[in-house]
């Protein structure tokens, strides 16, 4: 197995740093948003976790949706200036707004798990589509060259 | 071209009733050629009539019978027709020079035909003579007409001489001169003339006594053309013959002639056994010196015939060992007896030669030292013989029998003909049965080769000779169509006919009578036979003027059936081209219905279609060169070719691309989850963005 690059590993525990310095200034400076964020990502954060795949994509595609989910509760909570922990944790943990952010997160992981056979059926189609057309062609040939042309294509080929 | 017709008789049934027993019901191409004349069936060839049961046996010449003929554009002078054998070869050269030429002591020649000829059910070559008016002159078993002694010169000499010289100048050979083959010319005995020299080769009919010792020990087949010499010794025999009233020496068997003639030389075996005229002695015995250089020509018969006295010569110059050589319990003393005697004793003769008691009796008993040095080099050669000792024994015995008698016959194992003779007899050999084994043997082993290096001094012949055994050599050894045996036999004999099955029966002895021959050949031959065999392409190789070497080389290769059938349809259309005729119905349907691997020569399907549509309106016209070129558009071809390279790449990359596609769904299936999971966070991220633009935009507004 290849060994992991040094750069990148120091790039990964910055960038771990860099979140965890973000969300401790976030919960000194914004705390009703760090606790709307902190519920809302939940799924997120615990797919970012577990995800092992190369470039963490389900991770990615879980917080692309949703941070979505999460998004209007965030600016919900900072349209209104006297901002208080209390109230944001009354509004994250309705239960409507935490079937929006988990449902939501729910559907990228559901996108991550269908996106790949889609793709696959794409590209089988695709296939199947250039081997019937050269199988076309190939008729067309032989209607063209009968016998000698197999007789030719046997010759070269054994 | 020899017209055929059938005349009517006076008693029509009563003939046929008569000849129904001699005479086939029908001859050649399912018509009746022979008919009732006046003097009963008759068949009509070229300007002659021929009365097929009128025989003359009196002009038959050997196995050739003659027959009463007519002249048809003549009232004067009767003629006979002289059919010839056609299992023996004629001899163009002499056919061709004396056609319709009159030359003072030669039967005039009226004309050559080859016309079928129902009691051989096949075509011959017929001969047309001038019947001469007198009778024969002498006549095997009869008394023979006496000519005075003073009038020979006239009646018998001068006329042959004539004969001799006009077939000389043009550089041919007449072989056929003796005393029973003369005719006086006219009924007052005044003048002979020599009968039919053209219906067998040189020297074939002669009694052995005629021929000189170098070409005695030679089959009758393989006697060779000669020279003009052999005629004149020929003569000289012919002389000694009319003086004594009958054939020389004719009470010997044949192998007791050549021992005398071998052991006391020619003249001295005639006087020893006959009582020769005395006027007759000097010309006698200068033409039948057994030296050739020493030997009577023409200077010194005129001389005779002018009464001046010409140069003695000795009769026999062969040199006489002072002691024997036994083989087989036999003395020899001269070394031409020693060579005969190992021809006739092949086996026990290898053991004198291979201990070196010949080579001894050469140095001592000969004092011939330098046919020793042959003999021991030939006997040394023996040990480099490699692992077929059998054929290097053999080769020993013929080279020395060729060291010893180095003008005389080739003789191997039974085998015996001069170098110019070896063609006829191989045609006689093929003709008669034995197959042409023994003339492969000879020619591989080299034999002739070694004949060529024991020759002295320049010879034009000899050379000519040398440089066509070259390609006879190369020939035999080609294994394949238009070359072997086949090939020898055409090349050499220039008036042998084709001996192919398939139109031996039809005499073709020119190129141009080969497709006629084949067009009616192809009525009765099978569909799937093809119209050339190996003597069919041997003989076009030969006789016609074209290069067919690239014909032949296809015809090496019958498993490749396009260039095969190619090939052979490329020889018959080039023979048309030449020599037509333009229309052959048959032989163009027979030619079409094995193009069918021809057309093959094209890839294209329709391609193939258009030829093989066009195929069958060619053939309705008879033509082959068209037929030919229709599969030999050479532009078309490689237009064709190109296309087809062409097509069988682009098949092969649709195949390798199919396999590539089909044998990748696992690698695909990982792609596309590796694509789809990308596109997923791709996708996922793009709505967080259009979602977190969208709220924005509306807080905004």
């Amino acid at each position: 197995m290849a060994r992991k690059p040094a750069g990148s590993k120091k790039k990964g525990t910055f960038s771990g740093l860099s979140v965890v310095a973000s969300a401790v200034l976030l919960f000194m400076v914004a705390l009703p948003t760090f606790i709307t964020l902190a519920v809302g990502l939940l799924p997120s954060m615990i797919a970012f976790l577990f995800d092992r795949s190369q470039g963490r994509t389900m991770s990615r595609c879980i917080f692309g949706l949703n941070f979505s989910g999460v998004a209007p509760y965030i600016l919900e909570v900072w349209q209104y200036g006297s901002q208080s922990a209390s109230v944001a944790t009354q509004h994250v943990f309705q239960p409507i707004a935490l079937s929006i952010m988990y449902g939501s997160a729910g559907l990228g992981w559901l996108l991550y798990l269908a996106m790949p056979p889609i793709v696959a059926n794409v590209l089988n189609l695709s296939a199947q589509r250039r081997v019937s057309e050269l199988r076309k062609r190939q008729r067309g040939l032989i209607k063209t060259w009968g016998d000698s042309l197999i007789k030719e294509i046997d010759r070269s080929g054994s | 071209m020899q017209k055929q017709d059938v005349s009517d008789g006076a008693d029509e049934q009563a003939a046929a009733a008569d000849n129904k027993d001699t005479m086939p019901s029908a001859g050649l191409g399912g018509e009746d050629p022979t008919a009732l004349g006046s003097g009963g069936r008759s068949i009509e060839i070229g300007n002659f009539r021929v009365f097929s049961d009128l025989r003359l046996p009196e002009y038959d010449m050997g196995n050739c019978k003659a027959y009463a003929a007519d002249n048809l554009r003549r009232e004067e002078g009767g003629a006979f027709a002289l059919v010839t054998d056609p299992s023996i070869p004629t001899r163009y050269d002499l056919i061709r020079f004396l056609t319709g030429v009159h030359i003072g002591g030669q039967i005039d020649l009226l004309d050559h035909e080859i016309a079928p000829w129902p009691p051989f059910d096949q075509k011959t070559m017929m001969l047309f003579y001038e019947k001469p008016a007198g009778g024969r002159v002498l006549v095997p078993g009869e008394k023979q007409k006496k000519i005075d002694e003073h009038d020979f010169s006239k009646i018998v000499i001068e006329p042959l001489m004539n004969v001799l010289q006009a077939v000389a100048e043009k550089g041919l050979t007449h072989r056929n001169i003796r005393a029973d083959n003369l005719f006086f010319e006219g009924p007052m005995a005044e003048k002979v003339v020599v009968g039919d020299c053209c219906s067998a080769p040189g020297g074939f009919n002669q009694p052995l006594v005629y021929e000189t010792i170098s070409r005695m020990t030679a089959d009758p087949a393989g006697r060779g053309l000669g020279s003009v010499l052999d005629d004149l010794y020929a003569l000289g025999m012919t002389i000694a013959a009319l003086g004594i009233g009958h054939t020389p020496l004719e009470k010997l068997r044949e192998q007791d002639i050549i021992d005398v003639k071998l052991s006391k030389g020619s003249f001295q075996a005639i006087v020893m056994n006959e009582k020769l005229p005395l006027a007759l002695i000097e010309p006698v015995r200068g033409l039948l010196c057994d030296d050739p250089e020493e030997r009577w020509g023409f200077a010194e018969l005129h001389a005779w015939l002018d009464g001046r006295r010409a140069k003695p010569v000795q009769s026999n110059t062969e040199r006489r060992a002072a002691r024997s050589q036994n083989i087989s319990g036999k003395d020899y003393y001269t070394a031409r007896s020693l060579a005969q005697g190992i021809s006739k004793n092949w086996v026990n003769a290898l053991a004198p030669l291979r201990d070196g008691t010949v080579e001894n009796w050469l140095r001592r008993g000969l004092s011939d030292n330098d046919r020793a040095k042959h003999m021991a080099e030939a006997t040394r050669q023996l040990q480099w013989g490699g692992a077929d000792k059998r054929a290097a024994e053999d080769i020993l015995v013929a080279k020395s029998i060729i060291i010893l008698d180095p003008t005389g016959a080739i003789r191997f194992k039974g085998f015996s003909a001069m170098v110019d003779g070896l063609g006829t007899m191989l045609s006689y050999d093929v003709q008669h049965g034995r197959g042409p084994q023994r003339f492969a043997d000879v020619v591989m082993r080299d034999i002739p080769a070694f004949w060529f290096g024991r020759q002295v001094g320049y010879n034009a012949e000899v050379q000519k000779l040398q440089q066509a055994y070259k390609n006879l050599r190369y020939y035999v050894q080609q294994q394949s169509a238009g070359y072997g045996y086949e090939r020898c036999l055409y090349a050499m004999v220039r008036n042998q006919h084709c001996l192919s099955p398939m139109i031996e029966k039809s005499y073709v002895v020119n190129i141009g009578q080969l497709l006629p021959a084949l067009e009616k050949a192809s009525e009765t031959l099978p569909d799937d036979a093809w119209p050339i065999d190996r003597h069919i392409a041997a003989f076009i190789a030969t006789r016609l003027d074209d290069d067919v070497e690239p014909q032949l080389l296809a015809l090496q290769n019958p498993a490749d059936e396009v260039e095969y059938s190619r090939a052979i349809i490329s020889m018959l259309a080039l023979v048309q081209w030449r020599h037509g005729p333009d229309n052959l119905q048959n032989l163009s349907h027979w030619v079409a219905r094995l193009m069918e691997p021809a057309v093959k020569v094209f890839h294209s399907k329709a391609r193939r279609e258009r030829v093989e549509h066009e195929i069958p309106k060619l053939a309705k016209r008879g033509n082959l060169v068209e037929l030919y070129n229709l599969i030999n558009d050479e532009q078309e071809r490689r237009k064709d070719q190109t296309e087809f390279i062409s097509a069988v790449e682009q098949y092969s990359e649709s195949e390798s691309e199919v396999f590539d596609l089909e044998s990748s769904g696992p690698a695909r299936l990982e792609l596309a989850e590796k694509v789809g999971q990308q596109a997923a966070a791709f996708a996922s991220t793009m709505i967080a963005l259009l979602t977190v633009s969208a709220l924005f935009l509306m807080h905004i507004w």
